[in-house]
């Protein structure tokens, strides 16, 4: 047997991240040979080192990817990079889509239709949330679809929370404790929270739920085999251009490997995935695989969000608590709830602050340099709340993914992205500046401010649908025209919502991953 | 010769991060500080960048040249970028992110030059901080470097690191670090 090219699986996936790992865990489960390629390092938990600086190591370096557009996309910050993906420096922050996430196209004549529904989803929500443990009070939290409740309590609103939340009752607005999937009490044999806010820096003790204490050790007890530094170049097809067997790529020792396979899943997040599709283009599939329609690489999607500070002149202790807040409000969640634009938006209210890094307290205020530097960040250290908006982008197929003409040092044509925020996103930022400023001056500010427009999470390239002509997979996220090839995470979304992903990409890769084990001969 | 790193046990007792740097030809490990208190030897940026880097941290951020910016980014400059520290890849800057640096302080000190008639590293620190704290607003007249605000925002918040972003500097502003585990030896 060439060492290179090793004995046909039953499923190889590209991607060790939450959708990767989820799919991983069941199709091994079910008693089918997994490989998993990941393009980053093995990671444990004890590399997960409690440092703004080392967390950089986990993002994206994205080499690999031309960023442009008017408003680019984060695709470093946004993007992993090893074992765990994106996920292991996600913030855990879980709220499911809403009912009318799905169907917005229907409803509004714009945006797109998902091709299922929230009630299709809703037991794998509920299933996910057991499984990895989720807190939150499902009773305050007034806008929350129908489930199970959490089966875990919710997360504790320290100083800075429970001011913030002063200013939104003054508003006559609601807050309710954050859904999340970190635990508040030891649960499955792993530990609570400690309410240290290193949640970007991966959460070492996992409390925090990242894949590598949740899919990916259950993966491996099944016996799936993951292999690192395996930079897949593209995916390879049949003859006749077909069907899938197998991937190419470049692996750790700098050689170029086949693994064959039975059935192929591209879980490599929102560029990779519709850069490895479009670098497949066959005779048959000439413009790419899954591309017949012209959408591999459409609509992608980030929410436009900003943080709103205010400045305090007491102890806010704004160290603790986990990164992604502790509180949410979605009173404006309705998708015609602000005027001037559709869509939905929610804040997140009271992130652990640190004193560095992107979203640290220096970075509140980049203007302030000099000898007012340090007066600012003694005040702020203590005395800084902050909330996120997080706004709804409309689904535009103009922001996209494609291939550049330079490649990388795989010989892989880099990634050309291109993004703006349209002009329905930017207002719903709008009205959520002015909301946010009333919010903390009621909360008793002395100062209030925001950041500049942002975009979180990656979303699209890949989106589902009913019909071939608009999408390009189907609703379990089968490419279409190639049976055997599916694709999972966020690249799936046809909409993003005003949520944040990672509990949806959980949920969609359990229901598509037990659809392939349980109806095996439709797939392989 | 290569001097021994302290032990895990020490790193952690003491919430010290070390870099690797050269001093007399050796490669040691030191912390920021010591490095530039050593006058180590920058791997990467010529001496002359540095001083140009030192006083722009410097002027941004006081106290970033003590605690060692230089040393900071010089040795991650000489580090593959996927393992990279530096917050540029944050903000989209392609690699080698040591074409940046060089990039960015040749078009500060050719600004200095044309707006004062000599090197950044020579400017008094009223008119370093008038220079630099422009940079976020746009280039000043005949930038030729990358794009200025980046360049402003990943020095400054590179200064911000060394500065407020360790142990030592949580300490400094009153807030407690509660690590989990602590970073090995080098940035």
């Amino acid at each position: 047997m060439n060492p290179r090219e090793p004995a046909e699986v039953d499923v190889v996936i590209v991607g060790a991240g939450a959708a990767g790992s989820v799919h991983a865990a069941v199709l091994a489960a079910a008693g089918r040979s997994v490989v998993v390629l990941e393009g980053g390092p093995p990671r444990k938990l004890g590399d997960l080192y409690s440092s703004q600086l080392w967390a950089r190591r986990l993002k994206w370096t994205a080499p690999a990817a031309q960023n442009g557009g008017a408003d680019p996309a984060g695709i470093s910050f946004n993007g992993g990079h090893g074992f765990g993906g994106a996920a292991i420096h996600h913030y855990a922050v879980w709220p499911r889509f809403h009912a009318a996430d799905f169907h917005m196209a229907s409803d509004h004549g714009r945006g797109l239709d998902w091709p299922i529904d929230y009630d299709t989803l809703r037991p794998y929500y509920d299933r996910i949330q057991t499984e990895v443990g989720v807190s939150g009070d499902a009773r305050e939290e007034k806008w929350r679809p129908p489930g199970a409740p959490y089966p875990l309590p919710p997360l504790p609103a320290f100083e800075q929370g429970e001011t913030i939340a002063r200013g939104f009752a003054a508003r006559g607005l609601t807050t309710a404790p954050l859904p999340s999937a970190i635990l508040t009490a030891e649960y499955h044999g792993r530990p609570a929270c400690l309410m240290d806010g290193w949640c970007d820096a991966g959460c070492p003790i996992g409390a925090l739920a990242n894949p590598l204490v949740t899919y990916i050790p259950r993966s491996l007890k099944s016996g799936a085999q993951f292999r690192p530094g395996a930079h897949v170049t593209r995916v390879l097809m049949d003859a006749a251009g077909q069907r899938a067997i197998g991937v190419e790529y470049v692996g750790a020792d700098g050689a170029l490997h086949v693994q064959r396979a039975r059935v192929v899943i591209v879980a490599a997040f929102a560029i990779e995935t519709p850069r490895i599709l479009l670098n497949s283009a066959v005779p048959k599939h000439p413009n790419g695989l899954g591309n017949a329609s012209g959408l591999l690489g459409a609509y992608l999607m980030t929410h436009p969000s900003i943080i709103v500070f205010g400045m305090f002149d007491h102890d806010m202790q704004n160290y603790l608590g986990p990164t992604g807040g502790q509180l949410l409000n979605q009173d404006h969640f309705g998708k015609t709830a602000t005027p001037g634009a559709l869509g939905s938006r929610q804040w997140m209210i009271a992130q652990a602050l640190k004193p560095n890094d992107l979203l640290g307290i220096a970075m509140s205020r980049p203007d302030i340099v000099g000898k007012a530097l340090d007066p600012f960040m003694r005040k702020a250290a203590r005395g800084l709340g902050n909330m996120v908006a997080l706004c709804e982008p409309l689904p535009d197929a103009a922001n996209r993914v494609m291939l550049a003409a330079e490649r990388d040092a795989h010989g892989l044509p880099l990634a050309r992205v291109t993004h703006a925020f349209g002009p329905d996103g930017k207002a719903l930022i709008a009205a959520a500046a002015i909301e946010g400023a009333a919010i903390m001056k009621a909360a008793g500010a002395t100062e209030t401010w925001r950041s500049p427009i942002a975009g979180q999470h990656l979303m699209g390239g890949c989106v589902m649908g009913s019909d071939p002509a608009h999408s390009v997979t189907d609703p379990l996220g089968r490419l279409h025209g190639v049976p055997n090839l599916i694709v999972a995470g966020p690249s799936l979304f046809p909409t993003a919502s005003a949520v944040n992903p990672t509990f949806t990409v959980h949920a969609l890769a359990l229901r598509s991953s037990e659809a392939i084990a349980r109806d095996w001969s439709q797939f392989a | 010769m290569t001097a021994p790193a302290p032990d895990r046990r020490t790193l952690i007792k003491t919430g010290t991060l070390l870099i690797a740097c050269v001093v007399g030809g050796a490669v040691v490990h030191l912390s920021p500080e010591d490095a530039h208190a050593a006058s180590a030897t920058p791997r990467v940026l010529t001496p002359a960048q540095a001083d140009t880097l030192a006083h722009l941290g410097e002027t941004l951020v006081p106290g970033a040249s003590a605690h060692g910016i230089v040393e900071f980014i010089d040795s991650q400059l000489a580090t593959d970028p996927a393992e990279s520290l530096l917050i540029a890849r944050y903000f989209g800057v392609v690699p080698p992110f040591r074409d940046f640096y060089t990039a960015g302080l040749a078009a500060l000190d050719a600004a200095a030059h044309a707006a004062h008639g000599q090197s950044f590293a020579a400017l008094a620190p009223a008119p370093a901080l008038t220079l630099a704290a422009a940079l976020l607003a746009g280039p000043p007249p005949g930038w030729t470097g990358p794009p200025a605000p980046l360049f402003y925002l990943s020095v400054r918040s590179d200064a911000v690191d060394v500065v407020y972003g360790t142990p030592q500097g949580f300490e400094a502003l009153g807030v407690p670090y509660m690590e989990h585990i602590l970073p090995p030896r080098r940035w």
